[in-house]
């Protein structure tokens, strides 16, 4: 049939043949530019229609991992603290300061760097009652017109107005987390137990104070007459002083200098990086979850890249090749090959950057996000795009220097057999594995980078699974991490004795420690820690001791690593710090796992505090019998006492780190998806360079199924390789990265959990089962095609 | 009087493999005229692929000269060479050597659009080619469908596509069947009297019968030029003396 038709005498070459070498042989650049571009587009087209999984593969891969970096950076930049913007918004006040008696203004804006100074505002403790709810609530003047500095923004409703005789304004978070509403009642008891009915007219934003309920008391502001009338006795009420810096990073001039001029009568100071790391709701692990996730996956994707574009060149040698031979010279047949692995890479940065803001506002569930700032965000995409093409020039290079002649076979192929082939024959395996063993190293190099490829995705993926099991220890074990206590009691109407035995009495009840938290200003005096006394010296609560031992005196006390930090002490120092003006020497004695406050937490025996503090006990913390449901013991004891108990369950930060798995799960996708592209680079090479072998082994009388084994083993092999390096090197560097994580994010050394054997056993069978599986295709179909009989 | 198309002076070309110079091809002269269809011939290994490598440009020379319609090509680099094929060699290979995944009409737009010719003049030259070629109807075929026989008819075109002053063909019937190599060897004939040069490298006398002139090489030298009268170191009763009996 193919000569069937032959074709007329015609003039088949068209014109005449064109003879005039010497005058045209100096082409015209700009033409020729042009023109390869055309030719070029088309060989690009035709590229990408014939490995169009492989392109998507690179495309997502990129995507996904500009995506993490995107989202890491927004989370790390603080773009989605809603401090910053809020801040700017009500020109904070950088430094709060609580006193007794309102101080002298005037002296104050003397102090050096304070640019304007905020009231001093009258504010009085009072307890809101809503449903039977009691929350404490800071209830703060304001005056009618808008202060200039530390200005409430109103959200909802209206700002106050002279007149209002029963008006409030709330902070938003503590109205939300209270579900009140502009209108509804704002019941408050001053501290002479009278009752005052004042009605929420208006919900603001604040940088006065923190979140609630990170920062409690709640935030409410007011008229001065109506202050006035909730809480008549000047005594109990104190007064808040906001200083507004110049700059906000020098705090500590003015701070020292508002300590000097105040003496004695400082309660409280804050600064505004309290305020900021309350309102920053754990971003920062995320963030560094995710940045470490993105650089690794970054490099893991490099490999990818130059896996597959260098896979592609050494399958393509041939038409490559033959382009060189049309008049392709070296230079373009790289330009070609980094136009179009680069532009897949590029595509893959643009649609990682539009995802990248998606994510973020996904991993934040609808909290408001500063988008990222030019900065990162071009070092984001300029350095992916630099990775992407050092990745795909290194094998476009070694593309271009192809010989021009097509019909040249590809340098032959080492054929000793490695050590493993030599073992794999001793060891008298079947022929097909000891041949598959013997091709998986013919080529060294790509052999290797295959074997990286596959392990750095399963390295992060045992990683992540570490993260996982340290998540799932949290919840499973909470008494590791410093929260034995599933319930803490608030005697609340009872008298301390009664709640005690009530809890006692209940069955679930294991044990109940008497505690207490007070506020205590550092050695310094520029900011307060928290102090808890929980347990007593005899009998401590049974907090995670790390490092040192339990506090077992008077006079004992242990630490987050947070506080250790913030103090700059060690264990075996003793620290001074003053407790509503009586001063307090404990003597640390070890370090604690502390996830609250960041780890900014001493904790000591109740009988360390002086006895105007600790008794009663503010509080018991129950630590349960094993099984036992907190929220059932919790409706018994509530029921026991007539509801006159407040019981609340410990949140575990867990909890408030759930959305780390679904981070996990997106990016075990991710580098499930580098792997796989790695695998079909792998599975790609072995074929092209065997198929010559195909032949010979069918002429040898191996079974196609037996052929395809040889192809699956070789391939196999490396995966296997990859895999078993990639989990042991995650395994063993994800203790210590939680670790290292805990210890700057003031938890602590300690909490850092390696996935279980069974499920690194599990994960590393699923991700050999599933590759195998993978390669098992192309392997099966070449095992039955047709032995190629041209040359490569 | 016009240059030759192809002039070579004592070309050498020499492997350097190891430590052993494996010559390929010992002081070759060879001519072609203008509109002159050559083939070389010669046993397996005797440098014929590699003397017309040598001539597009594929391998670098050892040493001699290398003239082009007059002009001295061998001091060329390689993308110099390169911007050279694109206008003035055609080439066709043995195994055809179609990019496989692009379509029958890509391939034979290609080498127009690269030498700058405007898309729409690239598709009329593709479909003039392809319809002398009996291929219309196969334009948007792959190769891979392609027998034997038209994958080569489809390499013509393409080494046709820009109008070459100079057809190399290196083997281009050794993969075909008889009658594909009839119609193959016919096509090149056509394409012979329109004017085109040609240098074609074959093993085959039937094939080499086609040719104006047969030059035979042996060891890297040629022993035997049919057209130029008497070769300067012809030995007699040489391989030539067969093909000239059959020619």
């Amino acid at each position: 049939m193919t000569g069937a038709n032959p074709p007329s005498p015609a003039d088949i070459a068209g014109d005449r043949p064109n003879h005039a070498f010497a005058d045209r042989t100096g082409l015209v650049a700009g033409s020729v530019a042009v023109s390869t571009i055309r030719a070029s587009v088309r060989w690009i087209r035709a590229d990408l229609k014939a490995r169009r999984v492989q392109a998507l593969l690179t495309v997502l891969a990129v995507a996904g991992i500009v995506t993490a970096l995107i989202t890491s950076a927004t989370l790390l930049e603080d773009g989605t603290n809603p401090w910053r913007g809020l801040f700017a918004e009500s020109r904070g006040a950088h430094v709060w300061i609580h006193t007794r008696d309102a101080p002298e203004v005037a002296a104050l804006s003397r102090l050096p760097g304070v640019v304007q100074v905020a009231g001093p505002y009258r504010s009085a403790p009072v307890t809101l009652t809503l449903d039977g709810k009691k929350s404490p609530v800071a209830l703060r003047e304001m005056s009618a017109t808008p202060p200039k500095v530390a200005v409430p923004l109103i959200r909802e409703g209206r700002p106050l107005r002279p007149g209002d005789t029963d008006g409030v304004v709330v902070e938003r978070s503590f109205a939300r987390a209270l579900d009140l509403r502009v209108g509804g009642p704002f019941p408050v008891t001053g501290l002479n137990g009278a009752t005052h009915p004042l009605i929420v007219v208006g919900l603001a934003d604040s940088t006065d104070q923190g979140f609630y309920p990170e920062w409690t008391p709640g935030l409410a502001w007011t008229l001065a007459p109506v202050l006035a009338r909730v809480e008549p006795a000047l005594g109990r009420s104190e007064s808040v002083t906001g200083l507004r810096l110049a700059d906000g990073e020098a705090t500590l001039p003015a701070v020292h200098g508002a300590v000097t001029l105040l003496e004695g009568q400082i309660q409280r100071m804050s600064t505004w990086r309290e305020v900021r790391a309350s309102m920053e709701l754990d971003n920062r692990l995320l963030g560094l979850l995710l940045a470490l996730f993105g650089i690794a996956g970054l490099v893991a994707a490099a490999l990818a890249i130059a896996n597959a574009v260098g896979g592609r060149v050494l399958t393509q040698t041939r038409d490559i090749a033959t382009l060189k031979s049309l008049g392709y010279t070296r230079g373009q047949v790289f330009g070609v090959l980094m136009a179009e692995h680069g532009a897949l890479g590029l595509l893959g940065i643009v649609i990682g950057l539009l995802c990248g803001q998606v994510a973020a506002s996904f991993v934040l569930d609808g909290t408001p996000i500063l988008p990222l700032s030019s900065g990162p965000l071009l070092a984001i995409a300029g350095g992916t795009a630099a990775v992407v093409c050092v990745a795909v020039a290194l094998p476009a290079w070694r593309g271009g220097r192809t010989p021009p002649i097509p019909a040249a076979p590809a340098a032959p192929l080492r054929g000793h057999l490695s050590h493993l082939a030599r073992l794999a024959l001793l060891l008298r395996l079947p022929p097909a594995l000891v041949l598959g063993t013997r091709d998986a190293f013919t080529r060294r190099v790509p052999a290797f980078l295959s074997i990286f490829g596959v392990a750095i995705p399963m390295m992060m993926i045992t990683i992540g699974l570490g993260c996982w099991a340290t998540l799932d220890d949290f919840l499973r074990h909470p008494e590791q991490v410093g929260q034995a206590a599933a319930l803490t009691v608030r005697p609340d109407k009872l008298p301390a004795d009664e709640a005690l035995r009530i809890a006692r009495a209940d069955p679930g009840v294991l044990a109940a420690y008497p505690g207490a938290e007070v506020l205590a200003l550092e050695p310094e005096q520029t900011r307060s820690v928290l102090t808890r006394a929980a347990g007593t010296s005899a009998e401590p609560y049974p907090f995670s001791v790390v490092e040192g031992r339990m506090y077992a005196a008077r006079g004992e006390a242990v630490a987050g690593q947070g506080l250790l930090d913030l103090l700059g002490v060690r264990i075996g120092d003793r620290v001074r710090l003053t407790v509503g003006g009586t001063p307090l020497i404990v003597h640390l004695v070890g370090r604690v796992v502390e996830p609250d406050q960041d780890g900014e937490v001493l904790s000591f025996g109740i009988d360390t505090l002086a006895a105007k503090d600790a008794v009663p006990p503010q509080f018991y913390s129950l630590v349960l019998r094993p099984g036992a449901d907190p929220s059932e013991v919790r409706a018994r004891l509530l029921t026991a006492s007539g509801e006159a108990l407040e019981v609340h369950r410990v949140v575990n930060p867990a909890e408030r780190l759930a959305i780390i798995r679904v981070v996990i799960v997106a990016l075990i996708g991710v580098l499930a998806l580098l792997g796989l592209a790695n695998l079909l680079t792998a599975a790609a090479l072995g074929l092209r360079d065997h198929a010559f072998d195909l032949a010979v082994l069918k002429a040898m009388g191996l079974t196609p199924r037996q052929v395809a084994a040889t192809l699956v083993t070789g391939t196999g092999l490396l995966i296997v390789l990859g895999v078993l390096a990639g989990t042991a090197a995650g395994a063993s560097l994800v203790g210590g990265l939680i670790d290292l994580q805990g210890h700057s994010s003031g938890v602590g050394a300690g909490i850092g959990r390696t996935p279980s054997a069974l499920t690194l056993a599990v994960a590393m069978l699923v991700a050999v089962g599933s590759a195998l599986l993978v390669t098992l295709i192309p392997a099966g179909r070449a095992a039955r095609a047709q032995v190629p009989v041209t040359a490569r | 009087m016009t240059s030759p198309v192809v002039d070579t002076v004592n070309l050498v070309k020499i492997y350097q493999d190891g430590e052993v110079p494996v010559p390929a091809v010992r002081g070759v002269d060879l001519r072609v005229e203008a509109g002159e269809f050559v083939a070389v011939m010669g046993p397996s290994g005797s440098g014929k692929s590699t003397l017309i490598h040598m001539i597009g440009g594929l391998e670098a020379r050892t040493s001699g000269e290398i003239w082009l319609d007059g002009q001295r090509a061998d001091m060329l680099k390689e993308s110099a060479w390169a911007l050279l094929r694109r206008r003035k060699i055609g080439f066709v290979f043995q195994f055809f050597n179609l990019v496989a995944n692009m379509t029958v009409a890509d391939n034979v737009e290609l080498p127009a659009l690269l030498a700058g010719v405007s898309a729409k003049e690239a598709r009329r030259r593709r479909e003039h080619l392809l319809g002398e070629l009996g291929l219309t109807a196969r334009a948007d075929a792959a190769p891979a469908q392609l027998a034997g026989g038209e994958q080569q008819r489809v390499a013509l075109a393409r080494a046709l596509a820009n109008k070459p002053s100079l057809l190399l063909a290196d083997e281009p019937t050794g993969n075909l069947d008889s009658r594909n190599t009839r119609d193959v060897l016919r096509l090149l004939g056509e394409v012979h009297r329109e004017g085109q040069a040609i240098v074609l490298v074959t093993h085959d006398a039937r094939v080499a019968s086609l040719a104006d002139r047969v030059v035979s090489l042996l060891d890297g030298q040629i022993v035997d030029d049919g057209g130029a009268g008497l070769a300067r170191r012809r030995p007699r009763g040489g391989a030539g003396d067969v093909i000239e009996l059959r020619g």
